[in-house]
Order: structure tokens, then sequence, then C-alpha cells
């Protein structure tokens, strides 16, 4: 288990390497605009080539990368180009927010789906047929139309919920959780009928296993077979699928972050990616590689542990 | 939403917000014993972060509303864009117009208690032009300041400029405490003279900024409230419900909001800052022969439909325009804004004459934002046989790919600043987006007079004539004025700022 461990972090540390050398290089693909961009249209030449050289925009780009890595290795991602914070003090400030969201949204999701997807697939029926329709609706719709219609509902017209955010210093618990309803809710509702409808996939095929045949002419009683066997043989797939959400949603809460006015990651990602301020976005980009890679490592160690077999793959 | 529901939504939302149902610590919104007074709160909605509280760091319009919270300005900018006394009480040229001299107040002192003084003043410069922030530009002329005395500072330029006390209430105005200057907290902390003091710990970088009104702040008249906050709601739906359920009582929306704010008995500030339109930057014909001719450039402005523009990007909240200088800029001529009238026969001629018969091809940049406009403006100037040619740029990178020289032409909406200051946005061969730095001797001397004229009045004359000549030789071909959508909840009224794309924080008072 431990040599299964090192083996995975040592691949999640070869994708940090790779993305972060990706992503530099794909940011610095539109060269030294930034540096007008920052001081604006009535700057003089002289003026925007003195900023280019103070952000090192005048240097081989092999050699900025090293610096940024080498910093970045001990900690430090650097200032934002556009202010004075740090970048890993803007994004620590704006992870709680973001991972609350997207760590209630999935274990919601995954209870939900748990009791949705095994009922579909053991009842079948009229909860299967409904499950099947509303899965192609609820796909088909992105999280913020559903977080839209939400706040227009909940905040605007009952005034039941905050239309923003009120998360702030001090805060009062009540504020993140009525701050944090519509959002989670909205995350939910986009990916439970979807996930649902893998659970289901995934126990039915346990329940065609010639070993649950065995079983049952054993005469095991049907509670014990489904909670013993078929849940713990669906439930690497059923992990896949929630590892895939949460992944899935850290791209989908950008949006809805802004439309709440939460402040997360996202509300910092999407001005800093508009305004080409690379250091916000490098920070940005590391914690998500960082954040895919341990979700991945606790879905394989959490599937290893389920299923010996997989271990020496 | 008919009107009935749309009403008792705004109702339902006043009650929660009576009750307190605002949930949590909500920036308290609306004023706290329900009257005016000291103790209500301000509370704005900020499309943009301040990423750096350091006034060297200031930017305009948007940006410059929140320094001017915690900020003196050597001079004040009324609504109208009169300059008046404020950290400083006089200010005068000598002949040469490179010698200005400023008079400051002698009872103001910082909020860490540093004073405020000539030595202050030389130190924000200083601090400024080194410090090369977002509005650099501002100090492009300065030489130079020395203290003449406890009261009096003597600011040299390298040149004269037009702009100069202009920029004075504005970026290169703000005046931080010089204890602070070239610390490491003034970036998060702002330390200034201005009406009130940040709550850090209210406050979260890139979320809101929460303010209380400093006491003995030496003007009453400009601090009108007991505290201001300024969130930042990034996204324009955010804004809208933001305001309607009380959160803020002021924010910019756009155009496709009006009604539902309007109906939920929210009050509209409009006003004109950007005028959207065309430059035709290849004005020598170094890519597009034609635009060299002045009737091609012509016919392309005769081409343009712009009351249908209007209506049909910006809802009718504009008004429609040929000339591409303000109504408050000095340099404006009212005669200038029918100049060329919608006419697609005349600009068929005008093709015609100069041997275009054919047809000219128009290339510009476009983002995703301008998709709608361009596919309007193609119709309209297809019409006449002009083509335009869009070429699609990554957002971030407009501006640099209008200037690359790469374009005949480009479309844009620029701030219609004070004249000099826009004559050096896109007449002058200085300017950014004069591309090819196209000019003339007849327009050389026309914005000698400007920069050199002996007093404002002068200077502006002068400057109608530059807008003239711009206008007749089709340097642009300007649709409208675009309008702010400013809103505000009934606690609060507003004047618009002119040239600003948000109100200045001294527009605000609490509704009588």
């Amino acid at each position: 288990m431990i040599a299964f461990t090192l083996r995975r972090l040592g691949a999640g540390v070869v994708l940090l390497v790779v993305i972060s050398m990706l992503a530099y290089a794909l940011l610095f693909a539109s060269g030294t605009n930034v540096a007008r961009n920052i001081l604006g249209e009535f700057a003089t030449e002289d003026q925007v080539l003195l900023k280019a050289q103070e952000l090192g925009l005048d240097r081989p780009l092999a050699e900025r990368y090293l610096d940024w890595a080498g910093a970045a290795v001990r900690g430090d991602l650097g200032r934002s180009w556009f202010g004075s914070q740090s970048v890993t003090d803007s994004i620590l400030s704006r992870l709680p927010v973001t991972l609350v969201l997207i760590t209630t949204a999935i274990v919601l999701t995954g209870l939900l789906a748990l009791v949705i997807g095994v009922a579909a697939a053991v009842r079948r029926g009229w909860i299967d047929r409904a499950l099947q329709a509303v899965a192609v609706v609820c796909d088909a719709i992105p999280g913020f139309v559903i977080a839209l219609l939400l706040v227009i509902a909940l905040a605007i017209q009952a005034g039941v919920f905050p239309a923003t955010s009120t998360i702030g210093p001090g805060a009062p618990p009540s504020a993140w959780v009525l701050s944090l309803t519509l959002p989670v809710v909205a995350l939910v509702l986009n990916a439970v009928a979807s996930s649902a409808q893998q659970v289901r996939s995934a126990v039915i095929k346990q329940y065609e296993r010639d070993s649950v045949r065995t079983l049952r002419s054993r005469g095991i009683s049907e509670r014990e077979i489904l909670l013993t066997y078929v849940l713990r043989g669906a439930s690497p797939a059923a992990l896949t699928v929630l590892s895939l959400q949460f992944i899935g949603m850290l791209g989908g809460v950008v949006i809805i972050e802004s439309i709440v006015a939460l402040p997360g990651i996202g509300s910092l990602a999407v001005p800093a990616t508009q305004q080409g301020d690379v250091p916000v976005v490098m920070g940005v980009v590391i914690y998500t590689v960082v954040v895919v890679v341990v979700v991945n490592l606790l879905v394989d160690l959490l599937n290893g542990w389920l299923n010996p077999k997989v271990r020496v793959s | 939403m008919n009107v009935r529901v749309r009403t008792a939504a705004a109702a339902v939302a006043a009650g929660a917000l009576l009750a307190g149902c605002s949930g949590g610590d909500a920036p308290p919104a609306s004023s706290v014993g329900g009257g005016a007074g000291t103790d209500q709160v301000l509370s704005i909605g900020m499309l943009y972060d301040v990423p750096d509280w350091d006034p060297a760091m200031a930017h305009v319009g948007h940006n410059l509303q929140p320094y001017q919270v915690a900020y003196d300005s050597l001079l004040l900018r009324e609504p109208d864009g009169e300059l008046s006394p404020m950290l400083a009480t006089e200010w005068n040229y000598d002949d040469s117009r490179t010698v200005l001299t400023l008079e400051l107040r002698d009872d103001v002192t910082f909020s860490d208690g540093a004073a405020f003084d000539a030595d202050a003043v030389v130190a924000n410069f200083e601090h400024f032009k080194g410090a090369n922030g977002r509005q650099a530009a501002q100090l492009t002329n300065y030489a130079g300041a020395v203290a003449v005395d406890a009261d009096t500072v003597e600011v040299t330029l390298t040149r004269p400029d037009p702009a100069f006390t202009y920029f004075l209430s504005q970026a290169a105005g703000l005046m931080g405490s010089p204890d602070t200057l070239e610390g490491d907290d003034i970036g998060s902390v702002p330390v200034g003279s201005g009406p009130y003091v940040m709550d850090t710990a209210q406050s979260v970088a890139g979320s809101q900024y929460v303010f209380t009104a400093r006491e003995d702040y030496w003007n009453p008249d400009l601090q009108k409230f007991g505290g201001v906050t300024l969130r930042l709601l990034a996204d324009v739906t955010a804004r809208a419900n933001a305001l309607i359920s009380g959160q803020v009582n002021a924010t910019l929306v756009e155009p496709a909001s009006i009604a539902q704010l309007e109906g939920a008995g929210l009050t509209l500030v409009e006003s004109q800052v950007d005028w959207m339109g065309l430059m035709l930057l290849d004005r020598d014909g170094t890519m597009e022969p034609g635009l060299a001719d002045v009737r091609v450039r012509q016919a392309v402005n005769h081409a343009l439909d712009r009351e249908a523009l209007l209506a049909t990007l910006q809802l009718g909240h504009g008004v429609v325009t040929s000339q591409p200088f303000g109504e408050d800029s000095g340099a404006f001529d009212p005669e200038l804004d029918d100049y060329y009238p919608y006419d697609p026969e005349r600009a068929r001629e005008l093709l015609t004459e100069a041997g275009y018969a054919d047809g000219v091809t128009l290339t510009l940049p476009s983002m995703p934002l301008y998709e709608t406009t361009f596919a309007v403006l193609s119709q309209q100037l297809g019409e006449v046989g002009i083509t335009l040619e869009p070429v699609a740029v990554p957002s971030q990178d407009y501006v640099t790919e209008i200037t690359s020289g790469k374009y005949t032409s480009a479309f844009y909406g620029l701030f219609q600043a004070e004249a000099w200051v826009a004559i050096n946005q896109f007449v002058s061969t200085d300017s950014l987006y004069n591309v090819f730095d196209t000019t003339t001797p007849e327009l050389d001397t026309l914005l000698d007079e400007v920069a050199n004229a002996a007093d404002e009045e002068a200077s502006d004359a002068a400057a109608v004539e530059v807008n003239r000549y711009v206008v007749e030789n089709a340097w642009t071909a300007p649709l409208y004025r675009r309008s702010q959508i400013y809103f505000t909840d009934t606690s609060v009224t507003v004047l618009p700022q002119v040239q600003s794309a948000v109100p200045s924080i001294y527009n605000f008072s609490p509704a009588a």
C-alpha cells in the first residue's frame, strides 16, 4: 500500500510540473502586452518598457519559468502584477470558501446519488424511468443557470436567502449557511442525477454477476447481498464518478461564485485571466492541479482499500 | 414580470431587509437609524477590485472612486468638471506655463497623525513617479517639485501640460501619508487624509472594504456618511440582485437591467462617458490606399445609421454623434454632432468620386464582446460597398492589437476626456491610437496652440478647432456617446461625474 501511495504521489508531482510548464508557456504566448494593460492607453513607450523590465518580461521564457518554479517550490508564488497582494495569501483567503462549497456539494451529491441510484437499480419501475428523464435534463442545464433561477426565486422574490454572499470576517455560521445554500443546491441539482445514474448502472452490473446468483441460491437475504456484496463491488465506479464530479465542479463553480459574489477561487481567477495577471493565474492553476491530484489520490486509496486487486495494477 | 409582481418582490426584499433577514453581517446597506445623518452607511457595488491601495497605484474612473474614500486629492473636481480647492487652496502657473505654484492647507493631518505639508506633497509626487503605477502617464511631464515653505510647493514641468491640474484632481493628486508610502503595508491599508478610514477587521481583499468616518475630518461637507462599504460585485447580475435586495445602495449596471431595476423602485442616473465608434487609423493609406482619401473616410461616416445602431446596441441609451470629443471636454462643438447624417446615397457618391466605386476594405481586430456590433456595422457599411474584415483576437490583447499596426481601423469605446488628454489619446503623434503617426502641418499648428495657449479659454478655443479638423477629415467614425447606467436606492442621491465611469465619492448624499 505504501509503494502504491508513493507511486501515485510521484505521478502527481510529474503532472504538476508538466502542467505548470505548459500553463506558463501559454500565458506568455501574448508577449509583453500586459505591461501596456497595466499602465493604460496614455502611458508612454518608455513607461511601458520600464514596466516590462520590472516584470522581467524582457528575459528568456525558460529563465523566468525556472525563477518562478524555484520560488514556488519554496512556497512563494509571487505577487499580483496589478496589485500588492501575495498570491499565496489571495489563494489561502479564498480556498476555504470554494472548498466548503464544493465539498458540501459533493458529499450531498454522493449521499443522494447513492440513495436514488440504488433505489432505481433495485426497484426499477417509475423511479428508474424518472431518473433517466431527470438525468438528461439536469445534465443539460449548467449549474450557473440553476443558481441564477434559485437566486431570482428564493433570494430576490421570496427574500429567504441573501442575493449575494454575506460571508465576511467574523460572520456567524448562519451567514455561511445562508450564503452557501443556493450555490450548493445548484451544484447538487446539476450533478446528482447523472451520478445517480452511474450508481444505478454499477449496482445493476453487480446484481448480474454469477457470484450474486450463487449467494442468492444459498438463501442469503437480499438485504445482506445488497449491503455487503453489491455496494462494495459498485463502490469503485461510484467513487470515480464522484471524483470526476468534484473536478468538474472546480470549473463550474467559477461562474456560480461570481453570480452570488462568493469570495472564492473563481472570483479570483476570472479577472486575473482577463487581465493576464500571470502570477495569480499560475497560483490558481497550481492550486487546481494540487486539489485534483489529492482528490484522485484519495479515491485511489479508497478504491485500493475496498478492492485489493487495484493495488497491484 | 408584471408591475404588481415586481412591486411585491421589492416589498418583500425591503421587508426582509428591515427584519434583518439579509443574513449574517451583511454590510449595513441602508441607514442605521432610518434617517439621514452621520450614522448612515453608504454601500456601493464595485465592478473592479482595488488590487493595491497605494495611491501611486490608483486608477481613473471605476478605480478612482475607492481611493477617494481614503485619500484627499490636491484639487477637487466638481461634478461638472470644474476644479475647486481641496488640499491645495490656490494654484498658479508662471508665464512659461511650466512652473506651477500650489498653496496648501495647513490644518490637515493624515490618519496616522503625520502632518500634511509641502514636504508630504513632494514625497507623494516622487513616490508616484517612481512607482510607475497604473496612471504613471499623469506625471509624464513632471520634472520635479520643491517645498518653498511649509505650505507652498513649486512643481516644474518639462513642457506645458494643459491637463496637469486636472491630473492633480485624479490619481496623481491623491496624497498618502509620507511615513507609509515606501512601506509594505500601504498596498493593503490606505493611510490618507481622506474622509474615511479603513476598518481592516471587516475588510477582505477582493471581496469587501469597510470604511468608517474619520473623526475631526477637516471638511465635514465632503463627509456625508457615517461609513462607506465597497463591495466587489464583478458580475452584472450580482450587482442588480444586490441592489434590488438592498445589499448595496448604488451600483453600475447595463441597459438590459433598466426595466427590472426601475420596476423595483430604484433610481436611474444616466450620463455619458465613452464614445463608441470606429477609428480610421490608416489615414496615409499604407495598407488600404483608399483610406488616404478623405472622401472614402467621409463615406464611412455617411454609411452609418447611428440612430438604428444606438437603438439596437444600447437599447437607445446614449446620444448619437459624429464627433469624438465629449460635451465637457472643452473641445465640444454641438454642430458637429450631426456633421455626417445617415446618407448611403452620398456615401456611394463619395466613394465613386474618390475612385473606389468598387469598394474598400476595413480590417480591424475583433473580440467576442463586439460580435453583435460588427454584424450590424458590416451590414450597414456593406450596403455602400465598404467591407468590414474583423480578425478575432484575445480580449486581453485588444488594445495592443489595435496599436500593432496590423489593422487599418479599429472599433472601441474611448473615454471622452479633457481636450488635451483626448488629443494625447488619439490625435497627436505621441498618442497610442494614432497608430500610424499621421499628421499634417495644419494639425500640428492647431495642437501647438492648444498646448501653449495663455489660458484655459484660449486652449479650449484651439481645441474646438482640433475637433473640427478631426471631424472634417474623418479621422474617426463615431456612433454615439454611450450612457452609463448608474442606479441608486431611495436612501441616497447621487450626481453623475463628468468623464468618469462612476460618480465621485463626494457626489453621494443621504436622501432628504
